[in-house]
């Protein structure tokens, strides 16, 4: 499995073959990047606008690699327990009840205080063990044999203190817990942390990670998105709503549309049966791409030009 | 190669780049696993290891292409080459040779070791950029070359004469070519040298003799120096959400329960929000410090959530909502002439501005409040009204007081200030924006 693994990343052409195969298409950058991440073992942190494709680069990642995406979605207030494990503490307290008479057996035997403390203590680890432990994504991913791709989504989003803790994970792919000691991974997985840039992540975790920067695609790789995600719609069509998308997202709007909604778009038309672009039907079917009252208006008022300048 | 890339690395972080040891070594390795064959590809490995935003990935690609490009001499297509129309003589000196025989590597090595040795990476100001020219051609041999020059000229036959013009020819060429590479050079290695200079040298500056057009960058910086404040802050809701299991009150929560550990309780911790209240002093005694006292409370109103700002001088009002009103210009412009706001620019009296908090505002002082104030205790011998401020030194968590006069003359002519240290917690001088950052730092800690 390791051998093969290391054959599907022995190039970067490699790279950009096999993930054209796992519907995800890639320029250059995002298989350099790869490239080095798998040999340089280091995680990449992905900023780039919302709807690129960040979190879809991840899964086509473990698609291609055949392993499980483990993901972990941060969010304020998210901490160790939600994130690396926690103790079971209704299972700990259920057996304590449950094994009472055996506690109480096992301390018959025993005279004095002393006596009975050294007898528990011969068996209070057990309730410390793995057995009662909750694995929670970040210790999942490492405990995985075969290796892992983990997703950490949107960590702009965690407070500062997570991402301080997070910084152990990443560089050493290991984590502590002190009951039980240092947990070290099977395999080391492949990390991504994708980024919106609500706020700005610290220098320390940046330092540990390959940082890859995906921006808006250009019109030649849209028209290759959409022809592997959505292979049915015509080559004219293709590249007329590509142009057209590519236009508005060049005007003043409050959101700009995304790659995964052009594809929407391409799987609407397609339902709609559209082989051409038409006024009439982009203004039917803005609201897919466009998620404001404000928006549709401004591309309305532009509409037949953009229509006639991406039709020609 | 590694040379190479440590020198680009350096130019990286002369543009402001930042990059650290760790990445360093990242570097080296990815340029190592993908080879320096394809450009594109060591662009692509090196931005990723070493350019961690946006920002700094065009960084990035401008002081890539720049280092990597091609200098006039080894690319023959772009503008005229050297004529090599001559044969050099073995007499000569290297670099008449060299011109004589448009050996165009030859020259463009013996130039970039003619920089190295100069050090032209130090390079700092515009102003350096001639000297650096003149310097690495008395390097490259310029002397030399000016004999072999003058003894063409001197030599009557037609063949020197022919050299000596074949050779004025490439001297300006050469000339022109220094220049070019010395202009890149410093846009690699100087171009966020002197901003950060520029800087450095505000901070330092007191605030007193700053000028106006320095103004904006100086509220770019205070800014940026204000901010941790809320965002430490503003942390506290998630904060008291979570924790660790606390025993005590397990235990005694679950005494209901016939001491069957039923229902954990967790440890909670709590931040205040700062709630400050700042007192600015605007009279004339203050007037040109008072200018950035005013923007640092502005900057303060920008990031703090619970703030009530004052103005003072011989009376004391509310200027709080000017601040979410008006952008910085305006509202400063309007703290300081006083405009509408019932203020009296007269003799300054810290006394009467005292006793008005006290009747409108004390309200506003709670055990959590930071109390800031702004001024020089300038008093005109006043009252100084020093039981409010002992007042509000027990009421609130604490005073600082912040004054641009150094501790030395604190107490001499008018000043009050000797007189109200016993009610203040933190009393400082301040009278630069390192003195700011500082009292930033006291705000932070102790919350």
């Amino acid at each position: 499995m390791k051998s093969e693994h290391a054959r599907k990343f022995e190039s970067i052409d490699d790279i950009h073959k096999g993930f054209q195969d796992a519907e995800y298409v890639c320029n250059r950058q995002i298989a350099t990047t790869l490239y080095l991440a798998r040999h340089l073992e280091k995680p990449i942190l992905v900023e780039g606008p919302a709807g690129v494709g960040k979190t879809e680069l991840a899964k086509a990642a473990a698609a291609y690699m055949d392993i499980p995406l483990i993901r972990l979605q941060c969010y304020e207030g998210l901490d160790e327990s939600k994130a690396l494990y926690e103790w079971k503490y209704g299972k700990q307290l259920l057996y304590t009840q449950i094994l009472k008479d055996k506690l109480n057996d096992l301390l018959e035997e025993t005279d004095g205080l002393a006596a009975s403390v050294a007898k528990v203590h011969q068996y209070d680890d057990i309730f410390f063990s793995s057995d009662f432990l909750a694995p929670r994504p970040l210790l999942e991913a490492l405990q995985q044999e075969e290796g892992a791709v983990l997703l950490v989504d949107e960590v702009d989003k965690s407070d500062q203190e997570f991402e301080a803790f997070l910084l152990e994970v990443l560089s050493d792919f290991q984590v502590s817990v002190p009951e039980i000691g240092t947990i070290q991974a099977v395999t080391k997985p492949l990390v991504f942390l994708t980024s919106n840039n609500t706020r700005e992540m610290s220098e320390a975790l940046k330092r540990r990670c390959l940082h890859l920067f995906i921006p808006f695609p250009d019109p030649r790789l849209e028209r290759e998105i959409i022809r592997v995600r959505a292979p049915d719609v015509p080559e004219k069509l293709r590249g007329q709503l590509v142009s057209f998308i590519q236009q508005v997202r060049k005007l003043d709007l409050k959101k700009v549309p995304s790659v995964s909604e052009t594809i929407d778009w391409a799987k609407v038309l397609m339902i709609l049966n559209a082989t051409e672009l038409r006024p009439a039907l982009i203004k039917d079917t803005l609201n897919i791409f466009l998620k404001f009252e404000a928006d549709i208006e401004i591309v309305k008022e532009n509409l037949y030009q953009m229509a006639e300048r991406a039709t020609r | 190669m590694e040379p190479v890339l440590l020198d680009l690395i350096a130019a990286l972080r002369a543009s402001g780049v930042r990059i650290s040891p760790s990445e360093t070594m990242d570097a080296m390795k990815a340029a190592a696993l993908v080879g320096y064959g394809d450009r594109m590809v060591l662009q692509d490995s090196l931005s990723a290891a070493l350019a961690k935003s946006r920002h700094e990935k065009e960084l990035f690609e401008t002081c890539f292409d720049s280092y990597f490009s091609f200098d006039g001499f080894s690319n023959p297509e772009e503008g005229p080459s050297f004529p090599a129309a001559t044969t050099p003589d073995d007499q000569d000196s290297p670099l008449t040779r060299m011109l004589l025989s448009g050996d165009n590597t030859g020259l463009s090595i013996s130039m970039r070791e003619a920089a190295k040795k100069e050090k032209i990476k130090e390079i700092y100001f515009f102003t350096q950029k001639s000297l650096y020219v003149q310097r690495i051609l008395k390097g490259m041999g310029l002397e030399g070359m000016n004999r072999d020059m003058e003894s063409f000229f001197s030599n009557e036959s037609a063949q020197s004469q022919q050299k000596a013009g074949a050779l004025r020819e490439g001297r300006d060429l050469l000339f022109e070519k220094v220049r070019d590479f010395v202009e890149s050079q410093f846009s690699l290695f100087a171009a966020s040298a002197t901003e950060e200079i520029l800087d450095k040298y505000l901070r330092d500056m007191k605030l007193s003799n700053l000028e106006q057009r320095d103004f904006h960058r100086m509220h770019a910086i205070i800014k940026r120096m204000v901010k941790p404040i809320n965002d430490y802050h503003s942390r506290r809701r998630k904060r008291a959400k979570r924790g660790s299991l606390d025993l005590k009150t397990t235990l005694r929560e679950n005494i209901a329960y016939q001491g069957l550990i039923f229902k954990p309780q967790w440890k909670t911790k709590k931040i205040d929000r700062p709630d400050m209240v700042v007192l600015c002093d605007v009279s004339r005694s203050v007037e040109t410090v008072a200018r950035f006292m005013l923007l640092f409370l502005y900057s303060l109103n920008e990031e703090v959530a619970k703030i009530s700002s004052f103005i003072c001088c011989s009376n004391l009002v509310e200027v709080s909502h000017l601040f979410d009103k008006y952008d910085v210009d305006e509202a400063l412009g309007r703290l300081q002439k006083g405009v509408g706001l019932g203020i009296h620019l007269g003799r300054t009296d810290y006394g009467q501005a005292f006793k008005d908090f006290k009747e409108s505002w004390l309200d506003k002082v709670t055990n959590k409040t930071t109390i800031l104030i702004l001024g020089d205790a300038r008093n005109n011998y006043g009252n100084p009204e020093t039981g409010i401020l002992s007042l509000l030194h027990k009421r609130g968590k604490r005073v600082i007081w912040l004054n641009p006069e150094s501790p030395p003359f604190w107490g001499t002519g008018d000043s009050d200030m000797k007189k109200y240290i016993p009610f203040c917690s933190i009393a400082r001088k301040c009278s630069t924006v390192n003195h700011l950052e500082q009292v930033v730092g006291l705000l932070l800690r102790s919350g």
